[in-house]
């Protein structure tokens, strides 16, 4: 077979420029090589998890085109190493997917022009070097609707990982949608200074039950939380992925992260030459993250949820619109303004009505 | 149920496992041991405890295989430790590496695996009296068998023949030796008892405590478990006792910050470590000069000493 | 006919020196089963562990990055536990160290500044961590406190100041609120010493620490007290030796190469503080201290050891697909091995033929 092609080659008398054009068809067959670094093991159940599964929908989606390789539980001390070593072995777009990289990410990129870098949050761009975020706070919002029409006691538990503006904007997001439904709704917040721990979770969850809470947000990674709710009969919601399984008669909607369409899209875009640094932060409407069924709720609670999810996702609802007035009184924005993107990133101040300290 | 009820409740329950890991390193202390891979041992309890039971749906083989595969490690560390006489502070660290690992790998296909917690107790009349009744008669199975365990080392140290031989070990092994009593076997029979309480320990991490499955789990717990033992210089009471402040702290910093206490996060998180320092300077200084840990501890021992 | 083990008088020094072949031996047959187990070629499983680390001039550069704060701390350890101290804190006194080492560099930050601020850092972060392993020598030696609880405890307290600082107090103003401080001013970061690659002057420093702990150990009145306070305590009590400012100077010491380590994490490695600066180091140094054998040169040889196979781990996970979790496996069957065969070389084994009772040896 070989012989004949060569044979025929040769005949052509083209044979230099056929050769040429012969390694740039293999090269162009070459996959992908795509790296992923996380900050956690693959297992985490949450953030790394997702992550992982989004590198695995890219393998499925992309076939041949990609090859993808995941590094797990780097420290921020040796990401530096991780991505050269991955570029070395001609990985020419890589994931970088926790905030304890991104300044490691932007002194490492300019070393390795060639490759592609995308920062799961951030502070600025480079021109080798992406960041990608979901606007969770949406799903935050729903949270916050549907918790006010599930509590009797009237009061949120918050387990809260680290007091970092995500998790602050987040805070004030649900307070947002459950003052939507009933303004006296009241919040209790415990910081388990983890991202996942779940005894610690656990325990987190039993304080914030044996007080009166009977509707438990999350915002770290193990269902320990869900399955205590379940265990003393209230509700909760899921964090990263779908948990309704572990705990079917608290489960109330999980907030479910995507990242695999935008690793196609990213990969596509190296493929094709038309990667170009952007900045990233997509709500409910883009798919980078969803929110599992519904599920123990009444089929009206469930279309307001529904309905909410919707304006959320088309921007018809904003839950950053003002009047915004902080916990210490000072006013932020007055009514009919709105925040900015940056103000939400790097809010670190409760709003008036959420009786909570701000640690740190 | 009253909010003291439900702290009690939930601090009993946190506590359990740090109790259960540390009575099984007491012994081995005691016995003139020092095993530092407690982590390692009860992380793998956690995993083969939570892959036993998701395989044969049962919880008590669960908890047998978590036991089990805390002796299991336990053994390697003895063949190190006893057998070779290697350095026990590494080969304890090296058994926390390689039980972190093989955790892993052994649990990896039991991610997002899911199982009911384990039933608590439910004594008809006793269960229903108020306050006595659920902090007393409504705990898991696990939560009895840790006093249990407590109560029966402590009996088994101070009341039997063969407590006294394991101090005399720890104590002193050359002249336990030469009295005729055969420190390696005693030690190993010590050794095998702390990896199977390690073991069990993590069984109930992954059984009854938070029901499934997911790496690196036990948290730390294995270290403090150590740290209780050393605070509770090495007796069974003291231990029960190091463990409930430890736990205790630990539950009642998460309800002041649940209500609002305007102090960082940070400092009454730490409060739980602060707080077991100041109270081993009191006891300590309460002692003045007396050196509580057994005589022999962490020496190795071979016989033509 | 049995086997008798018996504990060797002397230790041969050719013996010593065969041992580590033995481990390595052993490593690479149980290593190579283990590969062949999981479908990857031993040989290039074996290659990639130990020697992809060492192929080029980067890569020798990152060995030198992750063995440098090993062996500072690891040193440091040897001096406490030739000494009969239990330092098991190391972490927090690295941490310590660094917060430190940062607050030189966050005072300074967008001042003019000169070439004294990197120093300065240094000497803040080891007095920091000196003063921070001070705490569990002080309350072993005034109040009997136990210091391998107090030391380990004061770790979770030292993260917990750290994460503190970098949300509160030192957090960046124009960093999003996110929990870091900025980035140090280049005078303030270590510097580097080649163009390519991230090896700086904390290598060759790392190295002078062990030439001169090297050094007093084995030719000063202190490194000879040191070790006769550990090995016969009554002894240096007839000497006149007195153990608590010894208990003091060692914890002073390794709180001070700790805190050493910290400040080349912050300002050689992360360039800012984060809530994490370490994975973890203050703890594997103590494995380093012990394949060491206590001594500092040793303690060279078995940070760059462990160095290589973390690396080693790494590379496998890029190129061999192998999860995390098979690198730390075989890491504790190293660690095993390295263990075994120096206890075994301390025994004879000879094979008794017949009657098994008499003597035990």
């Amino acid at each position: 077979m070989s012989f004949n092609r060569r044979d025929l080659i040769k005949g052509a008398g083209v044979a230099a420029g056929a050769a040429a054009l012969g390694t740039s068809a293999v090269a162009q067959a070459a996959p992908l090589q795509v790296g992923f670094i996380y900050v956690g093991p693959v297992g985490d159940f949450g953030w790394s998890t997702m992550h992982d599964i989004g590198r695995k929908r890219l393998e499925e989606v992309m076939g041949a085109q990609v090859k993808t390789t995941p590094v797990e539980s780097v420290a921020a001390n040796d990401m530096e190493r991780v991505a050269t070593q991955l570029a070395r072995q001609g990985h020419r777009l890589i994931f970088t997917t926790s905030f304890s990289f991104f300044q490691a990410t932007m002194r490492v990129a300019p070393t390795l022009p060639q490759t592609f870098f995308e920062s799961a949050t951030g502070t600025a761009t480079a021109p080798n070097v992406s960041l990608y975020n979901a606007r969770f706070y949406e799903g935050r919002y729903v949270q916050g609707v549907i918790a006010a029409r599930k509590s009797k006691s009237k009061t949120i538990g918050y387990i809260a990982s680290f007091p970092v503006p995500e998790v602050m904007h987040a805070i004030n997001t649900v307070m947002r949608g459950a003052w939507s439904v009933d303004p006296s709704m009241k919040i209790r917040v415990v910081w388990v200074n983890a991202w996942f721990n779940p005894g610690r979770e656990a325990d987190a969850a039993r304080a914030l039950i044996d007080q009166g809470c009977d509707v438990i947000c999350q915002h770290t990674d193990s269902p320990a939380p869900l399955q205590l709710a379940n265990e003393r009969g209230v509700f909760g919601f899921g964090q990263a992925s779908d948990m309704t399984k572990f705990a079917p008669r608290a489960h109330l909607t999980s907030s479910v992260n995507n990242w695999g369409d935008y690793y196609v899209e990213r990969a596509r875009a190296v493929i094709n030459g038309t990667w170009k640094p952007g900045d990233v932060w997509g709500g409910l409407g883009s798919g980078l993250f969803r929110l599992a069924p519904f599920t123990n709720m009444t089929p009206e609670e469930a279309s307001e949820a529904q309905k909410i999810a919707e304006a959320l996702g088309s921007g018809k609802l904003n839950p950053f619109d003002g009047p915004i007035v902080r916990a210490d009184g000072t006013e932020v924005i007055g009514a009919g303004g709105r925040l900015t993107d940056d103000q939400i990133r790097s809010m670190n101040y409760f709003y008036r009505g959420v009786d909570v300290a701000v640690p740190g | 149920m009253t909010l003291l009820e439900a702290i009690l409740l939930t601090v009993i329950t946190a506590s359990t496992p740090l109790v259960i890991a540390a009575i099984g390193e007491l012994v081995v202390e005691r016995a003139g041991v020092v095993n530092l891979g407690v982590e390692g041992m009860m992380i793998m309890g956690a995993a083969c405890g939570f892959a036993a039971a998701i395989m044969t749906g049962s919880t008590f083989i669960g908890v047998l295989a978590g036991v089990g595969a805390g002796v299991a490690m336990s053994l390697i560390f003895a063949l190190l430790a006893l057998g070779l006489a290697a350095n026990q502070i590494a080969s304890g660290l090296a058994l926390t590496i390689f039980g972190l690992g093989l955790s892993g790998l052994v649990g990896a296909s039991f991610i997002g695996a899911k199982r009911e917690a384990m039933p608590k107790l439910d004594v008809p009349v006793l269960t229903d009296l108020p306050f006595v009744g659920p902090v007393v008669f409504g705990q898991d199975p696990f939560v009895y068998i840790s006093v249990l365990l407590v109560v029966s080392v402590w009996w088994f140290l101070t009341r039997t023949r063969a407590g006294l031989v394991l101090r005399a070990c720890g104590e002193n092994h050359t002249s336990a030796h030469a009295l005729g009593y055969r420190v390696l076997r005693i030690r190993l029979f010590a050794v095998m008892f702390g990896g199977g309480c390690a073991g069990l320990a993590g069984a109930y991490l992954s059984l009854a405590y938070t029901p499934f499955w997911s790496p690196g789990m036990t948290a730390g717990r294995g270290w403090i478990a150590l740290a209780i033992v050393v605070f509770a210089s090495w007796l069974p009471w003291r231990l029960l006792m190091g463990a409930y402040l430890f736990g205790g702290i630990t539950i009642l910093q998460l309800h002041a910050q649940g209500m609002g206490v305007r102090i960082p996060s940070q400092l009454l998180s730490a409060l739980p470590y602060l707080v077991t320092i100041v109270a081993l300077v009191v006891i300590s200084r309460r002692r003045s000069g007396w050196n509580a840990a057994p005589g022999a501890l962490g020496k190795p021992f071979s016989r033509d000493y | 006919m049995r086997l008798v083990i018996a504990r060797r008088q002397d230790v041969p020094g050719w013996l010593k020196l065969v041992s580590p072949l033995y481990a390595i031996a052993l490593t690479l047959l149980s290593g190579a089963a283990m590969f062949a187990a999981l479908g990857v070629s031993p040989t290039t499983g074996l290659y990639t562990y130990f020697v992809s680390p060492l192929t080029d001039a980067w890569a020798l550069q990152e060995v030198a990055v992750k063995a440098t704060p090993l062996v500072l701390i690891a040193v440091g350890l040897s001096l406490c536990y030739l000494s009969d101290n239990w330092n098991i804190g190391a972490e927090g006194q690295l941490v310590i160290g660094a917060v430190f080492g940062a607050a030189v560099a966050v005072a300074t930050h967008g001042a003019p500044n000169g070439p004294w601020v990197l120093p300065a850092m240094i000497v803040a972060g080891m007095v920091g961590g000196a003063l921070f392993a001070m705490i569990p020598a002080i309350l072993k030696t005034r109040f009997q406190a136990n210091e391998i609880l107090t030391s380990l405890m004061l770790v979770y307290v030292a993260e917990l100041l750290l994460d503190w600082l970098v949300r509160g107090p030192w957090r960046d103003p124009h960093g999003f609120n996110f929990p870091q401080t900025v980035m140090f001013e280049p005078e303030a970061q270590m510097t580097r010493l080649m163009d390519v690659g991230r090896l700086n002057i904390s290598a060759p420093l790392a190295l002078l620490v062990v030439a001169v702990a090297a050094i007093l150990l084995a030719r000063t009145l202190k490194g000879f007290e040191i070790r006769v306070v550990g090995e016969a305590p009554r002894a240096a009590r007839f000497a006149g030796w007195d153990p608590r400012t010894l208990t003091w100077t060692v914890f002073a010491i390794s709180g001070a190469l700790a805190g050493l380590a910290g400040v080349v994490e912050a300002s050689g490695t992360l360039g800012q503080l984060q809530p994490n600066i370490s994975p973890g180091y203050g703890f594997t140094a103590i494995i380093v201290a012990f394949l060491g054998r206590l001594n500092p040169i040793g303690c060279l040889a078995a940070a760059i050891f462990l160095a290589v196979t973390f690396i080693g781990g790494e590379n496998a996970q890029i190129a061999l697909r192998l999860p995390l979790d098979v690198t730390r496996v075989f890491q504790g069957m190293l660690l095993f091995y390295i263990l075994a065969c120096d206890a075994v070389i301390a025994f004879r084994f000879t094979i008794v033929r017949g009657d098994a009772s008499g003597a035990t040896a």
